[in-house]
């Protein structure tokens, strides 16, 4: 008897905890190894829970004056940090919340963070500029001016650094102060992703496309027909696949054999209202999608894209972001209303009983 | 979401000196309970004193197809972006562009991205003149004759510094242009704060009051007069006036009603159409027929009318009849006879701007599958110079008016307050560049039904 079994995989969102922020929350993730929550919100409210329970830790106010824009947490857990419209950066300890360094870069908004893989790294974007700080705060890099502000950043290994921004995406050697690649393209890239190796590079652009890049072959191409501009990109750990949306419906490109390019990509049509937030589980080819409905829906995905939702929850307003526990055993929602809910999430299959690996 | 619930977005613009900061200045001061949020583009000397200010450096971004009607003002979407999570800050949005901006990008932003439009709407266009600059302005730049042509008001600023007869020509310079903004004089860039803000300014309705001639089409002539003349001769004398020449139509049982009038007028434009036969003075004038009278002699010149029976002549004429002191009289009584009624027309007058106005006023209804493959047509071969398009639309079996507004060849329709017993018609005005009025005319009368 052959050991293949078909079988769809069935998940839940099981109760788990909610909590409120003080304004509408823009950033979330998972610190201490899935044992604390942090909760950022637009005003400048950071709040940090307990994983299981919900119950507060510590919180504190106003901690971006003119409001906060982005956070991130380090890959380790320990530290994270915070950016806002008054041009600072703050790196935090987990545990109880303190400031270790306020970085000041001047006048401008510092709109996207980024920590390398291995931590050592924060990259800081502020209007045309890209910093990079080590992890107690000291500037290790700065780019020139971009040509118009940087859209957003992220890190192809552990000492290079990719920008978008209009018309084009740079690779920076960070460490040797070097441009290593640029890829250009006449539109307004407004989102990036790249493949968990490093090689495929996916835009989306402000006229309702997606430009992918390999960087191997230099080859690139165009999905266009999008409804709205792609806002929202989710590379699955093994970057075979690319959930992207611009719309209510979210696109997933399959890169297995000779796709995407003249491939159908599988289209998952669970929202009644645009997608604000998109994310794939840690590990596995389940994909997780908040809505501007509140709507929060898990997808488990097949090699082509295609796929059947395993869970669905309401999470009661605009899903600012969503942020899978490291095991993939919850699943946290924060919304416009600053209400957080925290699910268990458990899917079953005829391998493994508890999360999804 | 509805209109209502979206937040009304003022754009002000104005080339450099026309005084847009002294008007921010003065909306942030003034008491209108509302909390504004600016968008400021400039460092300009005067700062600005109050209210939720940010700056953002303009990002104009084109698409890869390369269309300029794509084209977005990406630091907006950016802004505006942030701003929608904080709605609870503002309920109102105030963006300053730079003196040089082009609008059409700006505007555009409300219409291309799907995120900003579903959480904001473009009240109106704000456009500060420096009236004693314009002029020169209108002729080095592109850009501000097409702050020009974009503006739903246009504030004639610093009037102090220019005399009232350049104020007027300056006006009807800016009125040929753009036909459908308001205009408002202002010294200091002080105007009535509701003269600015919450326009809605895409109510036609609105602008209709204001200046209900302003879809009237325009004729060749600018001045009717009916006589009521009994059997006899008559001369028609006219002094020294602006033109060495001018043309009339004389038409014999010519009504005095505004329907009467307007089917003269009518029959008055077909016959303006055909060549003139030029008449010297002494010459009769005959009936039905386009003539041109010739006025280069010093002194009065007199044309004989001959009427054989009692009748009501109507004298359509290119200019108005005070210009040259026009008079009728009765060649044996040498008696003026006054008219009984007189009618002013919109004349047509040269456009000496590339930038001009079309209207369309149609009644009826409109088959909307027609209208879309028309409109969409004309905005995808003319959308470049198309600057602005407004209006509503009566679609058949539709008891609701359809409103149209747009911005280079994007558009949106629709549906508004019901028609009821008022007559269903269409009324449409366009902006922007070298636009062909008969054939855009002739294009959408194939859309009535």
């Amino acid at each position: 008897m052959s050991d293949i079994e078909p079988f769809s995989p069935r998940g839940m969102f099981h109760e788990g905890w909610t909590a409120e922020v003080s304004d509408y929350a823009i950033a979330c993730g998972w610190a201490l190894k899935g044992k604390q929550f942090i909760v950022g919100d637009v005003a400048g409210g950071i709040f940090a829970f307990e994983g299981d329970t919900g119950k507060i830790i510590w919180k504190k106010e106003n901690t971006h004056s003119g409001g906060l824009l982005a956070m991130a947490i380090h890959p380790e857990g320990e530290i994270f940090a915070t950016s806002g419209q008054d041009g600072n950066v703050q790196i935090c300890n987990c545990q109880e919340g303190k400031v270790i360094k306020t970085l000041n870069l001047g006048k401008g908004w510092v709109e996207h963070l980024k920590w390398s893989n291995d931590g050592l790294f924060l990259a800081i974007a502020i209007s045309k500029k890209v910093y990079v700080f080590n992890e107690i705060g000291e500037e290790k890099w700065i780019s020139e001016d971009h040509p118009s502000t940087v859209s957003a950043i992220t890190w192809s290994n552990k000492n290079e650094l990719a920008t978008a921004c209009y018309g084009r995406v740079t690779f920076f050697d960070i460490v040797n102060n070097k441009t290593n690649q640029k890829l250009e393209w006449q539109g307004s890239l407004v989102s990036m992703e790249l493949s968990p190796d490093g090689d495929i590079v996916a835009c989306g652009s402000q006229d309702n496309s997606v430009h992918f890049w390999r960087r191997s072959t230099g080859m690139d191409a165009e999905m266009t027909g999008y409804p709205g501009k792609p806002s929202h990109l989710s590379f699955d750990d093994s970057g075979k696949l690319l959930a992207t949306s611009g719309s209510e419906r979210i696109t997933v490109w399959s890169f297995i054999g000779n796709g995407p390019e003249g491939t159908m990509p599988g289209e998952l049509c669970h929202h009644t209202e645009p997608i604000s937030s998109l994310a794939f589980s840690n590990k596995g080819m389940l994909v997780a999608s908040g809505s501007r409905d509140g709507s929060v829906v898990a997808s488990f995905l097949k090699n082509d894209g295609n796929g059947d939702p395993v869970g669905a929850a309401f999470a009661g307003d605009l899903v600012g972001a969503i942020s899978w526990r490291p095991d993939d055993c919850a699943l946290a929602a924060v919304n416009a209303k600053g209400v957080v809910n925290v699910w268990k999430f458990k899917v079953r299959t005829n391998l493994f009983s508890k999360g999804f690996k | 979401m509805s209109i209502k619930d979206k937040v009304p977005v003022t754009i002000l613009t104005g080339f450099l000196g026309s005084g847009k900061t002294t008007l921010l200045n003065r909306i942030l001061s003034e008491e209108h309970g509302k909390r504004i949020a600016v968008i400021e583009n400039e460092y300009g000397e005067v700062g600005i004193d109050q209210g939720l200010v940010i700056n953002a450096d303009e990002e104009v971004f084109e698409m890869s197809n390369g269309c300029i009607c794509c084209t977005v003002r990406g630091d907006l979407i950016r802004v505006l972006g942030n701003l929608m999570k904080r709605r609870d800050k503002f309920d109102y949005v105030l963006v300053e562009t730079t003196g040089l901006a082009d609008p059409g990008p700006v505007a555009q932003t409300f219409f291309m991205d799907e995120e900003i439009s579903s959480e904001f709407t473009l009240d109106g266009i704000v456009t500060l003149v420096d009236a004693a600059h314009i002029d020169q302005q209108l002729g080095r730049s592109d850009e501000s004759s097409e702050q020009v042509a974009f503006a739903d008001v246009l504030v004639l600023n610093k009037t102090d510094l220019v005399s009232d007869d350049a104020l007027d020509t300056l006006e009807s310079r800016l009125r040929d242009m753009n036909r459908m903004t308001r205009i408002i004089r202002a010294e200091n860039a002080k105007v009535p704060i509701e003269t600015v803000l919450n326009l809605s300014a895409f109510d036609l309705d609105q602008i209709l009051k204001r200046r209900p001639t302003f879809l009237e089409p325009e004729y060749p002539f600018e001045w009717t007069g009916v006589y009521d003349l009994d059997p006899g001769k008559y001369e028609l004398i006219l002094e020294e006036g602006p033109d060495p020449e001018m043309s009339l139509v004389a038409l014999v049982n010519q009504g005095e009603s505004e329907e009467e009038l307007k089917d003269g007028a009518e029959s008055s434009v077909r016959l303006y159409a055909e060549n003139a036969n030029t008449l010297e003075p002494g010459n009769t004038v005959p009936y039905g027929e386009h003539v041109n009278l010739k006025l280069e002699n010093k002194g009065n010149k007199s044309f004989i009318l001959n009427i054989e029976k009692p009748s009501k002549i109507g004298l359509f004429t290119q200019h108005t009849a005070e210009e040259f002191n026009m008079k009728v009289i009765k060649s044996d009584e040498n008696k003026e006879i006054p008219f009984n009624t007189e009618r002013f027309w919109q004349a047509e007058h040269e456009h000496d701007d590339e930038v001009g106005s079309i209207a369309i006023e149609r009644f009826g209804d409109v088959d909307p599958e027609k209208l879309n493959t028309w409109m969409g047509r004309l905005l995808s071969e003319k959308g470049v110079d198309i600057f602005r398009t407004k209006g509503f639309i009566s679609y058949s079996g539709n008891p609701r008016r359809i409103v149209f507004q747009g911005v280079h060849m994007l558009f949106t329709a629709q549906p508004d307050k019901e028609w009821g017993n008022e007559p269903r018609r269409n009324q449409l005005v366009f902006i922007g560049r070298n636009l062909n009025e008969k054939e855009m005319q002739e294009g959408f009368d194939k859309c009535l039904i």
